[in-house]
């Protein structure tokens, strides 16, 4: 069997990862943060978007290195 | 561009299209251009309106019920006063009635008096009159049995009875017509 | 880009980039030009017409177009923004409507082609709010003060400051517009590649592949996506949200005062 393919790709896959779970505990913390707290929602919610665009900036680059390079 | 586009293949995905950065900041600038005079004042227009028309709802409505408080507390006002002066005005009827009673009642007494004076006076006037007239007659009478008692033999006691006897007979005989005589004429 | 050779029949021959490089329609003038284009007309069309008789009780097209620009007031500038959100309103609803459009046109038949699986047009509009929360950034704390507020969060130790400061810098002034961009464009992207692979792939194996198995399976490939029709239909929503919201999230902590 004969494979071929860009080696990029498994590099953006492996970046992915990291973000992925980072994304995860973003909202997870944000989901309990309005469970304890109803009326904290607006406030949290600024928050919970800026540190998830924060991680999910790893998996950008990760995806503009897969084809830039 | 257009060359390329057609002949790469391999076209990197990031690479952007010029003519749809051009295309698309216009028609999105010119989009939002047209929303922001167009559209959305009328939005917020309407919002506006709404909040106007249910916000002023409740101040009308608020008006209305301090404006039927005030009033209710002008009539519950009034309406006290009223009582008072009814209650009032009851009073002094009943005060000038017990008044008015009691002068009745005086003046009746008075009146009462006067008339039960007057019988006293009018009683005392005949006695006198009476007593006069007897006084007068007694003496006459007295005179009359003397004479009989001594015209006649006073010897005899059963004879003295009997003349006693026919002399009070006649007084009584005078008596009965004195009283008719009076009665018919002395009313007043 | 991947190519499995199988003995007899062709080979499967996977989506690619190549897909997205589309032909011309006429002149310079591209299916995602024209894209941009229709979404623009068709989208002020609709809001035209929902204002068309604006009352107090609002009719069923006024009532949507309400409810529209009402998520965009009240839950997204509102809560980002603060004090300030109604200059901010009638941007943040178009930006909305137009990504929303052009996002879904990915999945509407016989146009399915997300115009910001092209990298363009979310560059401009990313270099736009770059520009404007910048701009109001220097406008409101000058441009040491807008520089301290965004590079200099308070009570932080010296020694911390030496790696935050720099980070900050790059993450809040450089490299927002970059994952703005790209994470729309990378989600229409893969999502659009996602939607042919399974479309295209379930064509090859009822028509292409000899193997009976492969034409028995090609329908459960149809099926799958369809389900990743759908969604796609709700990332290209959920995206066209995150860009408001981010950009609104980035209006408001320009403008936000530290003292």
């Amino acid at each position: 069997m004969n494979i071929s393919g860009n080696l990029n790709v498994i590099g953006y896959g492996l970046s992915a990862i990291g973000p992925g779970i980072g994304v995860g505990i973003v909202f997870a913390a944000f989901i309990n943060g309005v469970a304890r707290q109803p009326e904290a929602r607006g406030q949290l919610q600024g928050i919970a978007f800026i540190g998830f665009a924060l991680s999910e900036a790893l998996a950008i680059l990760g995806l503009v290195l897969a084809f830039a390079l | 561009m257009t060359t390329t586009l057609l002949a790469a293949e391999e076209l990197n995905p990031l690479a952007p299209h010029p003519i749809e950065i051009i295309v698309g900041l216009i028609a999105f600038l010119l989009l939002f251009w047209l929303l922001k005079r167009t559209v959305f004042p009328q939005f917020e227009k309407v919002y506006a309106e709404r909040v106007d028309k249910i916000e002023g709802g409740i101040k009308r409505a608020e008006e209305a019920q301090e404006e039927a408080y005030v009033l209710r507390q002008q009539y519950e006002d009034q309406l006290a006063g009223l009582r008072a002066e009814a209650a009032r005005i009851r009073d002094d009827a009943r005060a000038e009635g017990q008044q008015i009673k009691a002068e009745l009642r005086a003046q009746a007494e008075e009146e009462a008096e006067r008339i039960r004076q007057r019988g006293h006076e009018q009683i005392a006037a005949a006695r006198e009159q009476v007593a006069r007239q007897l006084r007068a007659e007694i003496g006459g009478i007295s005179v009359q049995l003397a004479e009989r008692l001594v015209g006649r033999e006073l010897s005899a006691e059963t004879r003295r009875t009997e003349t006693i006897d026919a002399f009070l007979a006649e007084l009584d005989e005078l008596a009965e017509r004195r009283e008719t005589a009076p009665a018919a004429g002395g009313a007043s | 880009m991947t190519t499995m050779a199988t003995a007899p029949a062709p080979g499967f021959e996977p989506p690619g980039v190549a897909d997205f490089n589309l032909p011309p329609v006429f002149g310079e003038i591209t299916k995602p030009v024209l894209l941009l284009v229709f979404s623009a007309i068709i989208i002020f069309a609709a809001f035209r017409f929902t204002v068309r008789k604006p009352a107090l009780v609002p009719s069923k097209s006024q009532f949507l177009g309400e409810s529209f620009h009402g998520i965009v007031r009240n839950s997204i500038a509102r809560d980002m923004i603060g004090a300030e959100y109604l200059k901010f309103v009638p941007f943040l609803t178009a930006l909305f409507a137009f990504l929303l459009v052009n996002n879904l046109f990915g999945i509407i038949p016989l146009i399915q082609f997300p115009t910001f699986s092209h990298p363009g047009v979310p560059y401009a509009l990313a270099g736009l709010v770059w520009l404007l929360y910048n701009y109001l950034g220097i406008k409101r704390h000058g441009f040491a003060g807008y520089m301290r507020i965004s590079t200099w969060p308070p009570d932080v130790p010296w020694w911390v400051r030496i790696i935050l400061t720099p980070i900050e810098f790059i993450s809040n002034i450089l490299l927002r517009p970059v994952t703005l961009s790209l994470r729309l464009f990378g989600n229409m992207f893969a999502g659009h590649l996602l939607l042919l692979l399974f479309i295209l792939g379930g064509q090859y194996m009822l028509f292409t592949a000899d193997s009976i198995t492969l034409k028995v399976m090609a329908p459960f490939a149809f099926a799958m996506g369809i389900v990743f029709t759908f969604f796609e239909a709700f990332v290209q929503v959920v995206q066209a949200y995150i860009f408001v919201m981010l950009t609104a999230s980035y209006i408001g902590t320009s403008l936000v005062d530290h003292h």
